[in-house]
Order: C-alpha cells, then sequence, then structure tokens
C-alpha cells in the first residue's frame, strides 16, 4: 500500500474528498426534502424542540477549525456509522407503523440510509490512507426499547435535524482535508487567523 | 450643582427654584431669555404640555439680588420604542455581529444592553467602537442545531423596552457583496463581455466555506433582467449581449450550503466591443489608390453594424442609416 504521503495516495484523498464533498451536499439536500415530508406526513410542528435523544451523535463542535484530519475522519465515520443504526431503527418502525400511506416517506429514508452508509465507506477509505484505518464497529447496543408512536415520531425529527447539520460539517470537513499543506494526517491543521 | 431634568413630550412640568419658599419673587429665565410672569405660580415655573422646543436650560434669579438660585437643563423627550435589532453572519465560521437602532428617536440619552444566549450558555457580544449600536460575537461551537436568543434592552430616563430575536446558526450567514466587479469587453467579440470579481474580503475562508454567485445584467435600455447562477469561479462571460449597447451588471454572492444571499454588489457598466469607425477610412483611401473606375463603395468585411442580432428597437436603425451614409460619402468623394 502507498505510503500516506505519496502522490498517489495524495491524488486517491482528493479524489475521495471531492466525491465525499458532492454526496454530503447530495446527501444534506435529500435530508432538507425528507425533513419537510417527514414533518408533514407525521404531523408535527418544524419548529418543535427535541430532548436529546440518546446514541445521537451532536454535529456541535468546539474549537473545529484545530481539529485535525484524522480527528475529523474520526468524528465523522462514528456519526455516520450511528446513524447508520438511527435511521435503519426508523426505517423498522416506519414499517410497523402504517402501510401504503407512508410508502413514498419510507423509500425516502431508504434511500438517505443507503448515501449515509456509502458516506461512511469514503470516511473508511479515506482512514486507510491515513495508514490509521478504520476502527472496527461496535458491537450492537441493546435492543431498543419500546417506545410509544409520538415519542418515535419526535426522535425521527431529532436525528433528521442532527443529519442534515453534520452533512453540511462533513462537507467542510472534507474541504480542509483537501487543502494542500503539511500533514493532513497527524499534524495539526493550521488554526484560524 | 448642574441637574438635567428629563420630561416626556406633552406632560407638565413644575420646576422649584432650588431651596426657596413658595412665595419668593424670582425670574426665571430660558437659555437666557426672561419668562413671562403668566408662566409662575408663586416662585415654580410651571410649563403645560411641554414640547421637543422647550428643551433647554432654564435658571432662576432671586428677585432683587439676581443671584443665581437655581438652574437645570430641561430635557424633553420619549420613552424608548421597541428596538429594531438585526444580526448577520458575514465573516461565517469566526462569528456574528448585531445591530440595532431605535424606530423614531428619543431625543434624550439611550443606553442599549444585549444578551446572547445560546442553549443554557450566556455569551459576551463585545460592542464596536464604530459602527455604534453594534457588537460581535465569536462562534464557541459550530454545526450546532440549538438556537441563540438574543435580547436587546433600551433605557433612557423616561422608560425602557426590549426586543428578542431567535435564530439557528446557519440561518443569519450573509456574506458581504463581492468586490472590484469588472466587466470588459472581448476584442473582436460584439456580444460578449468578461466579468471578473473577487470574494469579499470579510469572508475568512473561501476555501472550505466556498461561495457561489450569482449574475444579473441588461442593457441599460431595457428592464429586464438576466441572470445566471455560478456555483465556482469568480469570472464570467457573457455571450448574448446585444452589440453595441451599454450594460448595467452585478453580483450576489452566498455561502454554498447555507444562509442567505448577499446584496448586490456596485454596479458595474460595460459596453460590447464594437467595429472601429477609422476602419472605414482606410477602405476608402485604398479605394482612392487602387482604381478611380471603381464606382460602388467597398464595405469593410468586419463591418457588422447592421448585423441582425444587433438590433435593437429603433436606435440600430438609425445606426444603420448613418454607417451607409458614411460609408457613401466617402466613396462618393474617392470616385
Amino acid at each position: 500500500m502507498a505510503g500516506a504521503d505519496s502522490p498517489s495516495a495524495a491524488l486517491r484523498r482528493r479524489d475521495l474528498c471531492a466525491r465525499g464533498i458532492r454526496l454530503a451536499g447530495k446527501m444534506r439536500s435529500d435530508v432538507v426534502d425528507l425533513l419537510d415530508a417527514y414533518v408533514e406526513q407525521q404531523g408535527l410542528d418544524a419548529s418543535a424542540s427535541v430532548a436529546a435523544v440518546e446514541g445521537l451523535p451532536p454535529a456541535a463542535v468546539e474549537r473545529w477549525d484545530e481539529q485535525t484530519g484524522t480527528q475529523r475522519l474520526l468524528e465523522n465515520l462514528a456519526a455516520y456509522r450511528a446513524f447508520r443504526a438511527l435511521l435503519a431503527q426508523m426505517l423498522e418502525e416506519q414499517r410497523e407503523q402504517l402501510g401504503e400511506a407512508d410508502a413514498a416517506l419510507g423509500r425516502a429514508l431508504a434511500a438517505v440510509l443507503l448515501q449515509v452508509s456509502a458516506f461512511a465507506y469514503h470516511l473508511e477509505e479515506l482512514l486507510r490512507l491515513e495508514s490509521r484505518g478504520p476502527p472496527s464497529e461496535e458491537e450492537d447496543g441493546p435492543p431498543p426499547q419500546p417506545r410509544g408512536l409520538f415519542e418515535q415520531k419526535l426522535r425521527g425529527l431529532g436525528v433528521l435535524r442532527e443529519l442534515a447539520q453534520w452533512a453540511v460539517r462533513s462537507a467542510r470537513d472534507l474541504r480542509q482535508l483537501a487543502k494542500p499543506g503539511p500533514g493532513t494526517g497527524s499534524a495539526p491543521s493550521p488554526a484560524e487567523s | 450643582d448642574i441637574h438635567i431634568q428629563y420630561e416626556r413630550v406633552g406632560a407638565d412640568v413644575t420646576m422649584k427654584c432650588g431651596s426657596m419658599d413658595w412665595d419668593a419673587t424670582v425670574t426665571w429665565t430660558a437659555n437666557g431669555t426672561d419668562i413671562d410672569e403668566s408662566h409662575l405660580n408663586g416662585s415654580y415655573l410651571i410649563l403645560k404640555n411641554v414640547d421637543l422646543t422647550q428643551s433647554g436650560q432654564y435658571s432662576c434669579y432671586e428677585g432683587s439680588s439676581w443671584h443665581l438660585k437655581y438652574q437645570t437643563y430641561l430635557r424633553v423627550g420619549t420613552p424608548p420604542r421597541e428596538p429594531v435589532l438585526m444580526c448577520r453572519s458575514n465573516n461565517y465560521p469566526k462569528g456574528f455581529y448585531c445591530s440595532w437602532h431605535l424606530p423614531t428617536p428619543t431625543y434624550i440619552p439611550n443606553s442599549f444592553n444585549i444578551s446572547v444566549i445560546h442553549g443554557t450558555k450566556e455569551m459576551v457580544c463585545e460592542k464596536d467602537a464604530v459602527p455604534k449600536n453594534r457588537c460581535h460575537i465569536r462562534y464557541l461551537q459550530l454545526f450546532s442545531t440549538v438556537k441563540y436568543k438574543v435580547t436587546l434592552t433600551v433605557t433612557n430616563a423616561l422608560g425602557k423596552n426590549f426586543t428578542t430575536l431567535t435564530f439557528d446558526e446557519f440561518a443569519i450567514v450573509k456574506p458581504d457583496p463581492p468586490e472590484s466587479v469588472v466587466a470588459k469587453p472581448v476584442p473582436n467579440n460584439p456580444r460578449r463581455l468578461e466579468v471578473s470579481w473577487q470574494n469579499p474580503s470579510s469572508w475568512p475562508d473561501p476555501e472550505s466555506f466556498p461561495l457561489k454567485f450569482f449574475l444579473r445584467y441588461r442593457p441599460l435600455i431595457l428592464d429586464q433582467w438576466q441572470h445566471v447562477e455560478l456555483s465556482d469561479g469568480t469570472s464570467h462571460t457573457i455571450t448574448d449581449a446585444y452589440a453595441g449597447k451599454e450594460y448595467i451588471i452585478q453580483v450576489a454572492a452566498k455561502d454554498n450550503d447555507i444562509g442567505t444571499w448577499s446584496d448586490w454588489s456596485v454596479a458595474v457598466h460595460a459596453t460590447p466591443w464594437t467595429e472601429e469607425p477609422k476602419h472605414l477610412t482606410t477602405e476608402a483611401q485604398i479605394t482612392e489608390t487602387t482604381s478611380a473606375s471603381t464606382s460602388s463603395f467597398m464595405v469593410p468585411p468586419t463591418t457588422k453594424i447592421c448585423d441582425k442580432g444587433a438590433v435593437v428597437g429603433s436606435g440600430a436603425v438609425a445606426v444603420c442609416w448613418t454607417a451607409g451614409l458614411v460609408v457613401a460619402a466617402y466613396s462618393v468623394l474617392f470616385i
């Protein structure tokens, strides 16, 4: 395997970043559309505040500009793996809830889940280029507790909102990563002036 | 002792002459001018239904000695109405600023207090020296879904008022307009204009936070704008300009992913390249030297003044006519 700083690795990184950025952009756009449809279908108030959702990775980050490339990749990967599980759970609940009425919603959810998986794969590839390799996936957590319908809907709202934030953050993270310069790997990226 | 007295427009004001008894003989002046006795109740000065013009220095003098017994500055004004508050991030992701003003003046000094809360955390908005009525805040967190709540309270001697703004991080992102917009004609291309511009200098990191742009252009003689959205790059070539027409061009910017469009940039004017009239002179001179028998004029091959695509309204017809006349005139001279 080529060393982290070899020209071919640099090209591959740039290529993965560029594709990842496009994917993040598409994902965000689809999640925003899905959010609108979800809010309407589920009869929710778009501005409803949602209590902290267990297992939901917050996109909010302090000193974002000071993160190293590896930190960015690891945090993103952990987040998207979590979203993969959360969206799969939402899909499951969706299927149990209603049949035909929400078929379109179910399809949109599945499409986003696919994009989330694809993005996670991109991140794993980028981590392999860092000669770090992606961390192994955690074992499945305890089975989800039974939740009331309304609680499920609110959780879904929280998940989609946070995913929309992550999609924006991820595009920024990848752009930082794609910047030419010393050590996007272990050396700290230049702090904001 | 300097006294300042604030009173509402329309109020009735009673001024006492310091510690003088009610029945003392006094003279009051307003800005040095004696006040008529009809406004006095004993030694008290009564001003009914005060208006803004009655603001000023009021002095009270003891009757016989003309000693100054009391002096006050009367400031007539109003309590503040609900202030107008605006918050915006033109330097994302560094931070944002909030600015405010009162919808109507109070005519007396006001003080402003601003509080910014993000979730449970209180943040400090540092006041700017210039302009006044503005403060800025650095983002401590990015990509947060938690809303910001900004409360502005305005207080003066006659009352207070406040307003609150709630928003999320992405919603207030609005870059400044693009800078250094330049539009140039393209040589030998009568329908093209090359436009270039720069990212606003206040936008700190266009590499990680790229901007997209919106260009609008129209000939001065028309009202309808043409629009082009550009997802990257800071230049664009207009290829459908009307030949010979002066254009007005503007550009706006927006973060690629979030927020709203900037205001339009300063407008620039440009006219596409047109054939130089002196080419006709050159051809006419050649006609003179080569052959005296040539009876018809030769139109320079590059002349496109009467190009179909260039015809816009009645103006273009005049251009065609004039060009033909010029060419004909030269030819007549040299036959």
